[in-house]
Order: C-alpha cells, then sequence, then structure tokens
C-alpha cells in the first residue's frame, strides 16, 4: 500500500506524522521495538526537512510517500529547500565526558543505524529525495 | 506537552506528558531555563508520560545538565523511562553520562547521598 501526503514545514506536523508511520508499520506487523526505530527515524528525517531543509517556514511543504508492503516500509520524503551540506555522520564517543559530548548532530547517526538502507539524492529539478527502508527481521517473516 | 512540578526539599520534580521532540523540546527547555535563572539547580525529570523521545529532546537534556553541573552547582537526573525511550538514550550514549533511575524517589534520594 502506499500513501502519498504532504505535510507543511512546521514541527507541529511530527505526532501526526508519528501516528501514520505508527500505523503503517503495524500493519505491516513489525514489533514493538522496530516501531521505535522506524518512528524515530522518520521524525528525525522529518525534523531534519522541516528546520535545516525548509527554515520553519509553514507556507512551505513537503512530500512523505509511506509504502508498506509485505515484510518491508519504506519511506520517501521529497523537498525543495536548502541543499544538503555535508551530511556526514558524526559518530557519537560514547566514552567521552560529558563536556565533550556535542548537542547536537544525533539524528542522521540515529537513521544510519536504525534503517536497514538510507539514501539521499537531488533529483534533476533540485528536488532533494530522502529514503529510507527497513525489513522485518527474515525469521520473524518466515514463522508468519 | 503538558509540564508540571513539585517541590520536595530542595529538589524539583519535574513531570512531562507527551511527546519529546522538535516541537515541544523549546517548552521544557524554556522550563528549566526560567527554574535555573531562579537559583534551583536539582531536578528530577519524570518521564513516566513521555511515550516518544527524539534528537530534539536529548539535545535540551544535554544542554541542561551541562550547564547544571558546571562548577559543581547541581544536576538534572532521569527518571520512569518507557522501554522505547530508554533505548533511544541507549544509542545516543548518553546513558554513559546521565544519572538515571527506576522512580523519581531513588532520583531524589541519590541528591541526598
Ligand atoms: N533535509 C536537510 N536539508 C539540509 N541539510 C540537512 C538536512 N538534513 C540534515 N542536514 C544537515 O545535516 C546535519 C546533521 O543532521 P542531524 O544529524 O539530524 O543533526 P542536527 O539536526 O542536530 O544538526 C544538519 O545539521 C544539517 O546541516
Ligand atoms: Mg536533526
Amino acid at each position: 500500500m502506499k500513501k502519498t501526503l504532504e505535510f507543511p514545514a512546521d514541527t507541529a506536523s511530527l505526532s501526526k506524522i508519528g501516528d501514520l508511520i505508527v500505523e503503517a508499520c503495524r500493519s505491516v506487523g513489525f514489533n514493538e521495538e522496530e516501531i521505535g526505530d522506524i518512528q524515530l527515524s522518520v521524525d528525525e528525517a522529518c525534523t531534519n526537512t522541516i528546520i535545516h531543509g525548509l527554515g520553519q517556514d509553514p507556507d512551505r511543504n513537503f512530500r512523505l510517500d509511506i509504502l508498506s508492503e509485505t515484510g518491508e516500509i519504506e519511506i520517501v520524503i521529497y523537498e525543495r529547500g536548502s541543499p544538503f551540506d555535508t551530511l556526514e555522520v558524526k559518530q557519537p564517543n560514547s566514552d567521552a565526558p560529558l563536556e565533550e559530548r556535542s548537542v547536537g548532530g544525533l539524528g542522521i547517526y540515529f537513521i544510519m543505524n536504525l534503517m536497514d538502507e538510507v539514501e539521499y539524492r537531488t533529483d534533476d529539478e533540485g528536488t532533494k529525495i530522502f529514503r529510507m527502508l527497513k525489513r522485518k527481521r527474515q525469521d520473524e517473516v518466515r514463522t508468519k | 506537552m503538558n509540564i508540571t512540578e513539585a517541590f520536595q526539599e530542595n529538589v524539583i520534580i519535574v513531570s512531562l506528558d507527551g511527546r519529546f521532540d522538535a516541537n515541544t523540546s523549546d517548552a521544557v527547555e524554556q522550563f528549566l531555563r526560567v527554574r535555573i535563572s531562579e537559583s534551583k539547580f536539582q531536578f528530577v525529570l519524570d518521564m513516566a508520560n513521555v511515550p516518544y523521545i527524539s534528537s530534539a529532546g536529548l539535545r535540551v537534556i544535554l544542554a541542561v545538565v551541562k550547564e547544571l553541573r558546571r562548577d559543581n552547582k547541581g544536576d538534572l537526573r532521569i527518571a520512569n523511562l518507557q522501554k522505547t525511550v530508554a533505548k533511544v538514550f541507549e544509542i545516543s550514549g548518553l546513558n554513559n553520562v546521565l544519572g538515571i533511575f527506576k522512580n523519581p524517589d531513588s532520583a531524589i534520594q541519590s541528591f541526598t547521598d
């Protein structure tokens, strides 16, 4: 099943998006931990789109596609905002003392760690496309 | 996000109710910063009713804890994490440096130990 939705670049959109993602994950049959992972990843990506891409301008929109299939979910964000700068993944240092921890930069790290596929690119028209996918673990799929 | 507070000796127990995300994190930060400006430095954050946290919430917690621990002024300690929320603390690595407690009572107690 495919859902295509439009949201304004407003952080108030995030809870609605979270609800829709949880619902789609349930229909695929993900367990609660996987649902938490997917919800976090989509929320982080949408937060970045809203804040970094579209500058929290509620007159600008972004598109969210949710594709739920047997055993997997794919989420694609389409956005025409400012280009990604580096998008390098900063590895949080779990041994560093508190003072050395940075207060930002965890979003992309979470997404990279929690999703099975992550891809971002810009198409010919300058639309940024951020795509991520997660599969149910094989042993779970087989026991169905 | 609904924010309420209770007082026990010098400790302020701040209870959050709702999602702790990019839409609500500013409200939590402001609330805590007002109390800090009133020279309150010991906090317990009761997260029993927080079903969801993102990096925006972690950012506020980290910023406030850094501020409170500077010159050993105080601390913010966390209690009652739901399972999926606890996982976000774990993968961030912040559970190594934050005071995380099972319930508010043990968090409050830790300030007098
Ligand atoms: N949709 C986006 N548009 C433009 N830049 C982005 C986007 N998503 C991420 N970025 C860049 O990647 C950086 C890292 O993102 P993230 O890991 O979520 O950390 P944070 O949002 O806390 O800065 C951001 O600071 C931003 O510069
Ligand atoms: Mg981010």
